[in-house]
């Protein structure tokens, strides 16, 4: 009796471990709240915006459609492949076998990376490249369910059936394929389950614009967590369950003796013919455009919630061109993919430096400033600011400026503790401190702070630096560039170190938030679009830089991300309290004590990432 | 001759293997022993030993057998207790414990997060008890957490399968012949499941030890994996040779721990979960 409680007690802890979180996830779903916990009112707001939300519907649909493809050309080839290896030789066999059991026993980020390579060399990444990787992947699930089923089978009966006349294909109907049937669907089953669930390999081989679920979520989560994301937890958790519960409630009645096994294997195969029905159903209902796009398209490269969603689709809508639109976080992340050639960009918005860099390689087109009306629209004053890295303004079009600081609740924290970079490091927040996660803004602060310029490449400077940060990591909770912004509305920090408009945004959510520049100096940077020498659709990008010098248009971005923006209008237009809000606008007195970061060469560049790299491995 | 013809089914295959398994392997083993300029090289081999990247493949042990430990020693129990269940539910209930498998696994760590951070879940039912509030989100634990709760199922599916293969006649046998309860479980259902246990370690230990996604989540950029290490030189480092070089070394240790745990395994069943 004991021995039972025990048990029952031990499958209910483990049955709260698995479902706690997910009961977590449905109950925030009809939360009217964004913010993490507090329960203000039922809702199902995120459930409408789910649906309405463009980059959820076509991961879903990219994930079912690279699912099933992929399992079904998986079962194609393993299903022969099982049926060749069952008739070979030993060596023959062990070779084979061996070639198979590589990407099971693979770890998947050297299987992802293996094959970024290849396509990388011989093509470019694309829905394509996730295909064939998936494929791959997926082979070796089928062999493995099929070959027992032949091994047990018997070959007599095979021959049996050819002696007596039976043309080989009929006799493979009639006496091979129900012996090894069942092994065929599980083998199928189960490739349908590694590809919905993958990430890394998905990672490393998708191409600009195609996200799944996982890949898609990882961007998500990474710029702070939408409430939309609870409500596509619960459809998904759903989903499942209903159909389980379907399978269950109509079990096949068993005539033969069967394993328990195969009884639950039915269920499962139930579950997933009936969920892809349901899913691909929806897929195709939520995402019809996918099938009708054959026209002229541009591939955007963009910062991770750098530019409002719905000016894409008005874009799209206005000049018939379809946009790929894809994400990074940091702008070494964003040279790497542009460097790697592995998609051909048509229009790319970045850092000041890092144009700077493109410009010196001769990567970058020249802009016909003439073929854009609304190119007048922006401040001249700002326009000159590019100077630094545009000297003769060729290039470049201007789209966000702003500062690096901090920003700090001001319920914990008192203002004249900010106006100095010495707050980071004294200690006095510890374990109540977010630090920026991308390699140079972690390191101007250190930098100013020991004197030195923050564009100082000097070895023994940045050492110095890096000796500070170092000191500093043990009383960094966490490192983060997008997610700042969230975590500092949730109040889970007192000071962060973020770029300015992340802090207008968050500044605008949580009244106890408020931002400061430090007096020894930071940071100015203006992020601008350029068109790159990959660009296979030049008067497409123009036509979409031009878009977005709009007033209209920039003021939609402007509302959207809160950056200062170079365009008249939109600094005109907003009313007088954000006109003074340093972290949204910053003053000219504020300008004049930043600086432009300048462009690093390759050597410079290793030598910041490897030192990147030992601050973070110092503090793990 | 018939035979021979049937061999022939194995050839889109054959294709599949040389251009998409064995050619990118190549690749990474190209990249790895040259530099930029294309030169031989093991200087990218080396830099395994480097501080930075020691420091890293240590933690990624350690968290990985860490992870591996924590969920067996979750699921053996619970697939006994699965296994002990009466016929007639059985399958609805280990079904019942696969179904988080099927959620998204980003989503998975999704959850830990919310419950994890500061102002999270967790804490703010803790502060309602007015208990004192744990700080483990961005720290390894809360990495192990999330590796433990998205790993789980791969151990207990092969520990239950090898479990119900099983006959009760053999346990009765057993008892019939004098053994106690403890005599059985070492004699008898631990050997029996040995190929279900090196199958459930083998699917755990490796994507816990090469894991960056969960660590770059619940982390918060501070748990620095060797797969956060291969990610960043390939993804913002631009520095492919080395990340190659350090993807060859990876690679490496796992065929090295695989055949290891292979040797124990000499049913060969280890690498058929379902």
């Amino acid at each position: 009796m004991v021995k039972k409680c025990a048990s029952r007690l031990y499958m209910a802890l483990i049955f709260a471990f698995l479902y706690l979180p997910i009961v977590v996830l449905i109950i925030l779903s009809f939360n009217r709240s964004n913010t993490r916990v507090n329960w203000k009112g039922f809702t199902l707001d995120w459930y409408v915006r789910c649906f309405q939300n463009e980059n959820i519907m076509s991961a879903f649909a990219t994930t079912l459609e690279i699912t099933f493809i992929a399992a079904i050309l998986a079962t194609i080839i393993g299903t022969l492949a099982a049926l060749g290896i069952s008739a070979m030789k030993k060596r023959g066999k062990t070779i084979f076998l061996g070639a198979t059991n590589i990407p099971l026993l693979n770890a998947d980020i050297v299987t992802g990376i293996s094959m970024m390579l290849l396509f990388v060399r011989f093509t470019h990444l694309g829905f394509v490249t996730v295909l064939i990787a998936h494929v791959t992947f997926n082979i070796p699930y089928v062999i493995l369910n099929i070959l027992p089923k032949l091994k047990q089978a018997n070959r007599c009966t095979y021959e049996a059936a050819l002696d007596l006349g039976a043309s080989p294909l009929y006799a493979f109907y009639k006496v091979t394929w129900p012996e090894i049937r069942p092994g065929v669907f599980s083998g199928f089953l189960m490739a349908v389950t590694m590809s919905l669930d993958d990430f890394s390999i998905t990672y490393f081989t998708k191409g600009a614009g195609i996200n799944t679920l996982s890949t898609m979520l990882y961007t998500e989560l990474r710029k702070g967590i939408k409430p939309e994301l609870y409500a596509l937890s619960t459809i998904l958790f759903f989903t499942v369950l209903l159909l389980l519960i379907a399978a269950n409630l109509n079990p096949d009645k068993i005539t033969a003796p069967v394993s328990k096994r195969t009884v639950y294997l039915k269920r499962a195969a139930c579950t997933a013919i009936l969920a892809s029905l349901v899913l691909g159903s929806l897929a195709i209902f939520a995402d019809g455009s996918r099938f009708s796009s054959d026209g002229p398209s541009i591939t955007v490269l963009n910062y991770g919630k750098y530019l409002d969603e719905d000016a894409l689709r008005e874009f799209e809508e206005e000049s018939g061109i379809k946009v790929n639109y894809e994400e990074y976080e940091d702008p070494e992340e964003m040279y790497t993919k542009y460097k790697a050639g592995s998609i051909d960009y048509d229009v790319i918005c970045t850092s000041d430096y890092i144009i700077e860099k493109l410009i010196q390689e001769d990567e970058v087109l020249e802009i016909s400033y003439d073929d854009m009306p609304n190119y007048q629209n922006l401040n001249p004053d700002i326009i000159d600011m590019t100077a630094s890295f545009d000297p003769k303004h060729r290039y470049t079009v201007p789209y966000f400026y702003g500062t690096l600081g901090i920003l700090y609740n001001t319920e914990l924290v008192r203002p004249e503790d900010v106006e100095s970079w010495d707050c980071l490091w004294n200690g006095s927040y510890a374990d109540d401190m977010i630090m920026i996660g991308s390699v140079r803004d972690a390191f101007a602060p250190a930098l100013i702070t020991l004197g030195y310029s923050l564009n100082d490449t000097d070895e023994t400077h940045l050492r110095e630096a890096l000796d500070i940060l170092k000191a500093q990591s043990a009383q960094v909770s966490a490192y983060y560039v997008d997610e700042t912004c969230d975590e500092m509305i949730a109040e889970n920090a007192a000071i962060a170190v973020c770029y300015s408009g992340e802090a207008g945004e968050a500044m605008a959510e949580n009244d106890h938030l408020a931002y400061s520049v430090p007096k020894e100096g930071s940071n100015l940077w203006i992020d601008s679009w350029f068109i790159p020498k990959t660009c296979q659709n030049q008067e497409g990008a123009q036509k979409f830089l031009d878009f977005l010098c709009r007033d209209d248009i920039s003021m939609a971005n402007f509302e959207y991300v809160y950056y200062a923006s170079p365009n008249l209008s939109v600094a005109e237009n907003q009313d007088a309290e954000l006109k003074e809000n340093e972290a949204v606008n910053p003053s000219e007195e504020v300008l004049r004590r930043c600086e432009v970061y300048r462009a690093l060469n390759d050597e410079k560049t290793v030598l910041y990432n490897s030192l990147w790299q030992e601050l973070i491995g110092h503090s793990s | 001759m018939n035979k021979w013809k049937r061999q022939l089914l194995a050839g889109p295959y054959l294709i599949w293997i040389a251009g998409f398994i064995l050619l990118p392997l190549i690749m990474i083993v190209y990249y790895a022993f040259t530099n930029a300029d294309g030169g031989f090289t093991l200087e990218y081999l080396a830099e395994i030993a480097n501080e930075n990247n020691r420091k890293a493949l240590l933690l990624s042990v350690e968290l990985g057998v860490v992870c591996t430990v924590v969920c067996l020693v979750l699921s053996y129990p619970l697939a006994m207790i699965l296994n002990g269940l009466n016929i007639k539910n059985q399958s609805f209930i280990v079904f019942v414990f696969m179904l988080p498998m099927w959620m998204n696994f980003m989503l998975r760590i999704l959850a830990w997060k919310l419950l994890l951070s500061k102002n999270g879940v967790i804490n703010t039912a803790l502060s309602f008890f007015g208990l004192p509030g744990i700080q483990i989100l961005n720290t390894p634990a809360a990495v192990v957490f999330g590796m433990v709760y998205d790993f789980l199922p791969f151990m207990l599916l092969p520990i239950y399968n090898s479990m119900a293969r099983i006959r009760k006649d053999w346990l009765e046998a057993a008892k019939d012949l004098g053994a106690n309860n403890l005599v059985i479980f070492f004699r008898i259902i631990v050997p029996l499941t040995v190929s279900g246990i090196i199958s459930g370690v083998v699917m755990v230990f490796v994507p816990s030890l090469t894991s960056f996604a969960i660590s770059q989540v619940l982390g918060g950029g501070k748990v620095l994996l060797i797969g956060n290490i291969i990610e960043q030189d390939f993804m913002q480092g631009m520095q492919w040779n080395a990340g190659s070089g350090l993807s060859f070394v990876l690679m490496i240790f796992v065929l090295i721990s695989m055949a290891l745990m292979n040797s124990f395994d000499k049913e060969g069943e280890g690498t058929a979960i379902w």
